[in-house]
């Protein structure tokens, strides 16, 4: 066990971040962002720190580089060709910000925030007491969170409702994290962005959490319980379990003392009350008297108790005053944009990882409670920001520049090559969100980074890319495909690989590369199972590399 | 200049040899190969500084903590003892675990290291540390040891990769500030190769369309510096090497006759697949096995983990020996951390790091010996506390490793182990 550092050290964090809080309330860009559209205010303080740090200001990305990121982040597929053609002929000046507006507009653009969010949730391969939460059975749960995205919601209505558990399809979260230890660790992570896991090692602003407190925290999950029933539990067609999530009527967290009882030669256990993040002990009425938990047979949930701990857990988090709340997801959608958060990781917040912009950070918190949690409208605001839309080019190798200094370079999911790929290899936009990656895709790209957002070159990704049918498959002539009707065309070579490049790279060929591909294509022309194979090598290049692998 | 993705040499990134990869991404300017990796970038020669000791690592990696009173250090008749006896073993006043026995039969080899005193208690933290000798909280791309060892002791000659998790889930902590050649393969838990591992063309056309995407990559890599992209091309490069030494990992033949030596389970075809790999010239190799997170039921957990752990380890000490190759390779036991003496209300033990134990043997280390111990009941250290930097140290000095070797991420230094950490020469022969 660690022990936490001495008392002056709170009081010292405590007046760091008193005046932390001060500076940012007394700061410039609060009062402007009253005056201004947030995504000006956003591209001030942004430049200001560049300035402030003597750093160049990057160029613009190009119109191709826009096109691709913005489709990737906002609808989580890549652009088809005709798409692609339209949006670099249009020579209106306000066209990135009309995309914008359409993509936002799409109805793919919930899907991709379903499948975004739903993974910042549960992560890829969490347990879940009959197996992990597959690519399957969280189906439901991404077609509730989709409609949640689709109505937009507002953020403090959504999480509201994953941890009431009531809707159909919202309680997957709550029934993967099935013990209360876990539902703490996870809830504080995702909707608070903090690590109270750590509570045994780490210094607060507010206090200085003990062990205690972290199981008082426990006492509004104990009696949570969750159970499966049979039932169709996602988008396809298969069976499997439904999740139904309930709460008992009594229970408490136990903590356990480092002390031996003498007659069970076990560590002593007491109960603790259940006790909020800020300190406070809950309020609440007894039980009624000599209650006794019914006994539940399997798949059945306890009656509806008079008195719900985790409701109040929900006011608590979500009143106005909450210290914890707002600025976890201001910064968490910052994040999925930009990459890295104000507060990197964006789930741990504390009184050491300080953020690098919180002037900014504070502004958006602001913004974004003013409009009543509107994540639709905060993202619109942040893509159209001029630091969203930096150049992918430069000497930084970060992936995610401390500063923001160049765009981040993310790896895409496998749910978005899945999707890209189709719509690469012409195949259109029903094909590619009816297309589910397959197991191969899941294993060998399905966790491409190290769970800190740092990519992770796996050579069983290469095998597979080399090896697997799953990209082979998709390069090669077939069914109608691009491919297919390249090889098949009567066009010119120099014609085809235009439209190669269009098509999957979205963007205009160089005439260096188009020579070299010419080149590659054409050789063998007369020997059409040659020229196939020539095909599916010139598209396998192309989608193994690392401008298509990356969002950036 | 000397690049790996130049257009328009035959067949290059696709017939190099390890030697000219590293050449390549030392001179490759513009963040072709290796963007600024500040350990590359840094040193002089890869071929200067990496002096070939000839020496091999495999780390049993008993993942979610294992507890050091079940198994190394008894308290017999103790109230933290639990249900399971001590046997005696070939070395005098060294007694382990009943379900121990055929380790027992090795205890001459072994160093038993029982004062261990580690401050990262939660597994995710606790394998970090483990595995790099530095907290996480530092957030710092701190280079894991399996990458450490590949970059000091690997031959440059080879297209066996250096560095070979068997099971990932201990975790991939990663190359970090050592760049991302030194990630590690990982393999099932059995020790087999991925899937697809076979090449699914001909070398021409392998060939070919590998030339044509060297070509790409060089020329989206001119202006775009990013670490995931070299990463990228970095893992593209290696992944064909490893099609061509892939008949290394083929085991299947002789682990029919020895898989009764070492219990016919994943975990002990790992161990003997590890063997083969170390005789095959790949210096470190990791090998997880899973379930020790016994908070709940520990005695029952512990036991049948105990089963599979116990001839698997043993035949490999004994495989080692007789190959004449244990005398260069450490065989290190360990986990996150320990379990506690207490046991909780489950009859569980939970996470521990005041006073636990790791084992050593063989690439040098002084067998038969215990280091340093716990007091009567195991809460604390009695005697020569083991810190992360130590045990570290040991190992890196075990293996010819300079345990305070300084790579530059940017312009910023970082040790193999921290200051202050020497390594334990009571252990080292």
């Amino acid at each position: 066990m660690i022990k936490s550092a001495g008392k002056q050290s709170v009081l010292v964090n405590r007046v760091v971040i008193g005046l932390l809080v001060a500076a940012a309330c007394l700061g410039p860009g609060l009062v402007r962002a009253q005056e201004s559209r947030l995504r000006d205010t956003i591209d001030r303080e942004i430049k200001a720190a560049w300035e402030k740090g003597k750093l160049a200001s990057p160029a613009r990305s190009t119109d191709a580089v826009f096109l691709r990121r913005v489709y990737l982040d906002l609808v989580g597929m890549i652009p088809s060709y005709e798409e692609t053609t339209a949006f670099l002929a249009d020579s209106d000046s306000q066209k990135r910000e009309k995309l914008v507006d359409k993509l936002l507009a799409d109805p793919r653009y919930a899907r991709q925030q379903a499948q975004v969010w739903d993974l910042a949730m549960l992560g890829r391969k969490n347990k879940l007491v009959d197996g992990t939460v597959g690519y399957r059975n969280r189906g439901r749960f991404r077609v509730w969170l989709a409609k949640q995205f689709e109505a937009n919601e507002p953020w403090d209505r959504i999480a509201a409702k994953i941890l009431q558990a009531e809707e159909d399809g919202s309680q997957l979260y709550l029934a993967a994290y099935r013990d209360s230890d876990e539902m703490v660790n996870a809830v504080s992570r995702f909707f608070l962005a903090t690590q109270i896991q750590c509570a045994k090692c780490h210094n607060h602003p507010y206090e200085s959490w003990t062990q205690k407190d972290y199981h008082g925290l426990s006492g509004f999950f104990v009696r949570t319980i969750a159970v499966d029933v049979p039932g169709k539990p996602e988008i396809t067609n298969q069976t499997g379990n439904q999740y139904l999530v309930g709460e008992k009527t009594i229970g408490e967290a136990l903590f356990s003392l480092e002390e031996i009882d003498p007659k069970t030669k076990k560590k002593m256990t007491v109960p603790i009350k259940p006790k909020f993040l800020t300190g406070d002990e809950l309020t609440e009425p007894d039980p009624p008297q000599d209650y006794v938990e019914p006994k539940l047979k399997a798949g059945e949930l306890p009656p509806k108790p008079a008195f719900s701990r985790r409701e109040k857990f929900i006011e608590w988090m979500l009143a106005k005053d909450n210290p914890f709340f707002a600025k976890a997801v201001a910064n968490r959608v910052w994040a999925q944009f930009l990459g890295r958060g104000f507060v990197h990781p964006v789930d741990d917040f504390n009184s050491s990882n300080t953020p690098s912009h919180p002037e900014l950070l504070k502004a958006i918190e602001t913004e974004l409670v003013a409009h009543q949690f509107d994540v639709k409208w905060l993202v619109r605001e942040i893509v159209n920001s001029e630091i969203y839309q930096a150049a992918d080019v430069g000497a930084v190798t970060d992936a995610l520049p401390q500063f923001y200094e160049r765009a981040r370079i993310r790896p895409l999911t496998v749910e978005e090559l899945t999707a890209s790929l189709q719509i690469a290899m012409g195949l259109g936009v029903e094909p590619a969100l009816k297309a589910e990656p397959s197991k191969d895709m899941l294993q060998y790209l399905g966790e491409p980074t190290d769970g800190q957002s740092r990519f992770q070159g796996s050579l069983s990704e290469h095998l597979f890319l080399h090896n697997g049918e799953g990209f082979r498959g998709m390069c090669r002539p077939n069914k109608g495909n691009l491919p297919e009707k390249l090889v098949q065309g009567t066009e010119d070579w120099n014609e085809k690989v235009e439209r190669m490049f269009l098509s999957v790279l979205s963007r205009p060929v160089t005439s260096e590369e188009r020579e070299r591909f010419v080149e590659y294509l054409s050789t063998d022309s007369k020997d059409a199972k040659q020229t196939a194979q020539r095909m599916e090598d010139a598209m396998w290049v192309l989608v193994s590399g690392s401008e298509f692998r990356f969002n950036r | 200049m000397n690049t790996n993705f130049k257009p328009g040499t035959c067949n290059s990134g696709q017939h190099l040899t390890r030697r000219s990869l590293i050449k390549g991404m030392l001179t490759t300017a513009g963040g072709l190969a290796v963007a600024n990796w500040g350990a590359l970038t840094h040193s002089q020669t890869i071929a200067a500084e990496a002096k070939r000791s000839g020496k091999r690592c495999i780390m049993l990696y008993m993942e979610g903590g294992a507890s050091q009173i079940d198994t190394f250090d008894m308290k017999l008749g103790r109230p933290t003892a639990g249900p399971f006896r001590s046997i005696k073993t070939s070395a005098s006043g060294i007694d382990v675990c009943e379900y121990l026995p055929k380790i027992a039969k090795h205890a001459d080899k072994l160093a038993i290291i029982r004062s261990m005193r580690t401050k990262s208690v939660d597994h995710g933290i606790g394998g970090y540390h483990m595995h790099t000798c530095y907290p996480s909280s530092e957030k710092f791309p701190h280079a894991e040891i399996g990458a450490m060892i590949a970059k000091y002791c690997e031959n440059p000659e080879s297209d066996l990769p250096s560095f070979i998790k068997i099971g990932g889930g201990s975790g991939v902590y990663g190359a970090g500030y050592l760049g991302p050649q030194y990630e590690p393969l990982v393999l099932a838990d059995d020790g087999k190769l991925p899937g697809f591992a076979n090449p699914s063309v001909s070398p021409e056309i392998q060939g070919r369309r590998g030339e044509l995407l060297s070509f790409m990559e060089h020329r989206f890599a001119e202006n775009r510096s990013g670490e995931p992209f070299a990463a990228h091309r970095s893992a593209e490069l290696r992944t064909i090497r490893l099609m061509r030494a892939r008949k290394a990992f083929d085991v299947a033949d002789e682990w029919n006759k020895a898989r009764d030596r070492y219990g016919n389970t994943q975990f002990g075809r790992g161990c003997f697949t590890a063997v083969k790999l170390v005789e095959a010239g790949v210096p470190f190799i990791e090998i997880g096995q899973g379930g020790w997170d016994s908070h709940n039921d520990n005695f029952p957990v512990h036991k049948a983990n105990l089963s599979v752990l116990d001839p698997a380890w043993a035949s490999m000490l004994q495989d080692l020996q007789d190959r004449g190759l244990l005398q260069d390779t450490l065989v290190v036991w360990t986990s996150e951390f320990g379990r506690t003496p207490a046991i909780n209300g489950q009859g569980g033990r939970d996470h521990f790091g005041r006073a636990w134990t790791v084992v050593l043997a063989g690439g040098g280390i002084k067998g038969g010996q215990h280091y340093g111990a716990s007091n009567q009941d195991g809460f604390e250290v009695e005697d020569k506390p083991v810190d992360e930097g130590a045990y570290f140290a040991t190992i890196y000095k075990t293996m010819g490793v300079d345990h305070r070797a300084v790579h530059y991420l940017g312009a910023r230094p970082i040790w193999a182990t921290p200051k202050g950490s020497e390594p334990i020469s009571e252990l080292i022969g």
